[in-house]
């Protein structure tokens, strides 16, 4: 993605690259397919898996309807036992902030398990270019750090790659003997990561949830990659979006199950880790310093609106992703943007400006698959449509296409102009046919990827009146 | 400073409320409103009504801890007392050649591995992460073992530390009958009971060995944590630990 790009053009033309490989799309798909089988067999265990969506859903009702509250709870709960919150309005702020405590503590590596708010803020690169040494513990985005690039799917960072990809990668990069297999990949893997552990001087985590009740932040991984970084290095660093909240311990029982089955289809994840501090009196081991660095980063802005806050309740699962039409046939790096998919289009245009980024709300086909997926049921496709309302109410759909919209209700409002255009259309329509698929078709651009079948012969009107 | 910012912020943005329509539409199609409507306790009866059926009884607790188990590759294994236990232990010492073994201090861990006579490393004193990291296996104990997920609820107390349960590349998890609950909230009532507001540092549910699916979905056990997980449960009926 060249810089001078807009992010819709750029989403334009990458879409346009990805839908042509269909060789990548028939990997993607076939990977979903896997996907939901198994989520499919681990639903049907729930008694009823509905009424469980709901349950969840109000949880996170509750949470974010009393940010307030369960926020303030939180920190001061985590403060007592000798952790530190730092509150950092933006990007800048928090960026800063970490920055600070690994220049406090001469740091020199850093091991970061899997956390989407850091590619938020771009911690990476700062890091990077700061002189630490940083690697991804999480597999798929320590494959995808090596290559360079953003992660493809929050859940799944590197779905898209084949085998022989990765094989060819880790020879490149870790000088790592030549295999195809899966198995032997993720011990090669294993092998470097495990140094890296031991070696580092700092652990970075993100959060999936934080228990206001208990001042608890919580973890959901397989590897085993966070846990390890969470317990190793002398100082814990984690970074979280303030919606994160959760009521209470209790809901997490009902929550982390939930996570699982629409997240992987697994009945629950390997580890689900509740960490409430560094290692406090008595402990033997664990961080001795604990750090929790609460990033608002406009999510207060999406708060303030009384129909989108709905889209803060997500648990981030990726669910609407693996259903998704328009994610199946354009691919992750397509969006551009941190959160992919139909979660991602409904919150970006809140996240980095309406403007910019209001043609994700036009990369949907509403079928409302997410929403329907949604474990928490945030009635996700509406509010796709609610930022196409609200973009075109400020103005930002553009001249040609408010003109469009003038023109057609002009002719809607006057029978007699709608049915001398419908008469016009059908000759149009025969006589576009000798320069069908030549440039000089008015339609052409539009008529590339479709067919435009022969009206009717008998129009719904004339149906309709000789039914009579 | 930001703190108050940012919670002014939350507060404003919050003197609006919620969309009436868009509040609906998270209840409709749902049997679970009579639930709700008695307040936040119901999230523990939803993980009893929604979520997948676990009996009462001790019985149907182990039988859905092993039919998930399976599923998992977790080796579960019930044996009615110490001296099996301790059995078992040594044949898991020779099918698996431990030369050097992790455990920490606590009743049952010693009890069992008495007669285990290998390299041992306790992690309830200071201890060299190095040395953790060339044992074959972590013994530990837990806090609950839970039927409806078979998961094991482990906490920095419960089981010596943070690190004893996941750097090994064997985690060995020794449990007594009346430690079986049947619902992760169970696990953390019975937590509460023995910590109160104590909680300690770190709590995590286990649930199967480390294991990855990010290169073309196929699973691997031992991405980074433990390649393999025992649970093994001593005691036929719970009563006999009470």
């Amino acid at each position: 993605m060249s810089q001078s790009k807009t992010p819709s053009h750029q989403f334009q033309t990458d879409a346009n690259e990805m839908t042509e490989d269909v060789d990548r799309r028939g990997f993607l798909r076939s990977s979903l397919r896997g996907y939901m089988n198994t989520r499919s067999a681990t639903q049907n265990r729930f008694m009823d898996y509905d009424s469980a969506r709901t349950a969840a859903g109000e949880a996170k009702w509750e949470a974010i309807e009393n940010l307030d509250v369960y926020l303030a709870e939180f920190a001061d709960k985590l403060e007592a036992r000798g952790t530190k919150v730092h509150w950092c309005n933006n990007s800048d702020e928090a960026r800063a902030t970490i920055l600070e405590i690994l220049k406090t503590h001469n740091a020199k590596t850093v091991i970061k398990s899997k956390c989407m708010t850091t590619e938020e803020i771009h911690l990476n690169e700062l890091m990077e270019k700061e002189g630490f040494e940083v690697v991804e513990s999480d597999l798929g985005e320590f494959i995808v750090q090596l290559r360079e690039e953003a992660p493809y799917h929050f859940v799944f960072p590197a779905m898209h790659l084949k085998k022989e990809e990765i094989s060819k990668l880790f020879q490149e990069k870790l000088a790592a003997a030549n295999t195809t297999d899966p198995e032997e990949l993720t011990m090669i893997a294993r092998e470097v990561l495990r140094e890296k552990y031991i070696q580092a001087d700092v652990g970075i985590s993100g959060a999936n949830f934080a228990v206001a009740e208990t001042g608890m932040i919580s973890i959901t991984e397989n590897e085993g990659n966070a846990r390890l970084t969470t317990a190793l290095p002398k100082v814990h660093i984690a970074l979280m979006g303030i919606e994160k909240l959760i009521p209470r311990l209790e809901d997490l029982a009902l929550i982390l199950p939930m996570l699982a089955t629409a997240g992987t289809g697994q009945h629950l994840t390997c580890y689900n880790s509740q960490l409430g501090g560094p290692r406090q009196a008595g402990e033997i081991d664990g961080p001795k310093e604990m750090h929790v660095v609460l990033l608002d980063n406009h999510r207060t802005r999406l708060l303030a609106d009384p129909e989108q806050r709905d889209a803060l309740r997500c648990i981030r699962c990726g669910a609407c992703l693996n259903v998704c039409p328009i994610f199946k046939n354009v691919g992750g790096h397509t969006y551009g943007t941190t959160y992919q998919g139909p979660i991602g289009s409904v919150i970006t245009p809140h996240l980095r400006g309406l403007k910019n980024w209001k043609h994700l709300s036009h990369s949907s086909s509403l079928c409302g698959a997410c929403s329907e997926t949604c474990p928490v049921k945030i009635d996700l496709h509406h509010h796709l449509l609610r930022n196409r309302r609200d973009s075109a109410s400020k103005g930002q759909g553009g001249f040609a296409e408010r003109l469009l919209m003038k023109g057609f209700v002009f002719v809607m409002r006057r029978p007699w102009l709608y049915k001398t255009a419908g008469w016009f259309g059908k000759i149009a329509h025969v006589l576009s046919k000798p320069i069908h698929g030549t440039r000089i078709d008015p339609f052409y651009k539009w008529k590339k990827t479709r067919d435009l079948d022969d009206p009717a012969k008998q129009s719904f009107k004339q149906y309709w009146e000789s039914r009579k | 400073m930001s703190r108050e910012q940012i919670l002014g912020r939350v507060r404003e943005a919050l003197s609006v409320k919620t969309d009436s329509h868009v509040r609906q539409v998270a209840r409709k199609t749902s049997h679970a409103l009579p639930v709700l409507a008695n307040g936040p306790e119901s999230r523990t009866v939803a993980v009893k009504e929604f979520l997948p059926f676990v009996g009462p009884s001790f019985e149907e607790h182990v039988k859905a801890f092993r039919t998930l188990s399976e599923k998992l590759q977790t080796e579960f294994v019930c044996v009615p007392n110490i001296e099996s236990a301790q059995q078992q232990l040594q044949s898991l010492a020779t099918s698996n050649r431990w030369s050097k073994i992790g455990l920490h201090e606590n009743e049952l861990v010693q009890a069992t591995t008495s007669g285990l006579e290998l390299e041992t490393l306790n992690t309830s004193h200071e201890y060299d992460i190095r040395d953790l990291e060339r044992c074959d296996v972590g013994i530990s104990h837990c806090d609950a073992l839970i039927a409806q997920t078979a998961s094991v609820l482990v906490t920095s107390n419960s089981a010596g530390g943070r690190a004893l349960s996941v750097l090994p590349p064997h985690h060995v998890v020794v449990a007594t009958a009346d430690q079986m609950v049947t619902t992760m909230a169970d696990g953390y009532d019975r937590l509460r009971a023995s910590v109160g507001d104590q909680w300690p540092s770190f709590l995590s549910f286990i649930t199967g060995p480390s294991r990855t699916a990010d290169i073309e979905r196929v699973l691997v056990l031992g991405a980074h944590g433990p390649k393999k997980l025992t649970v093994i449960l001593i005691g036929d009926e719970p009563s006999s630990w009470q």
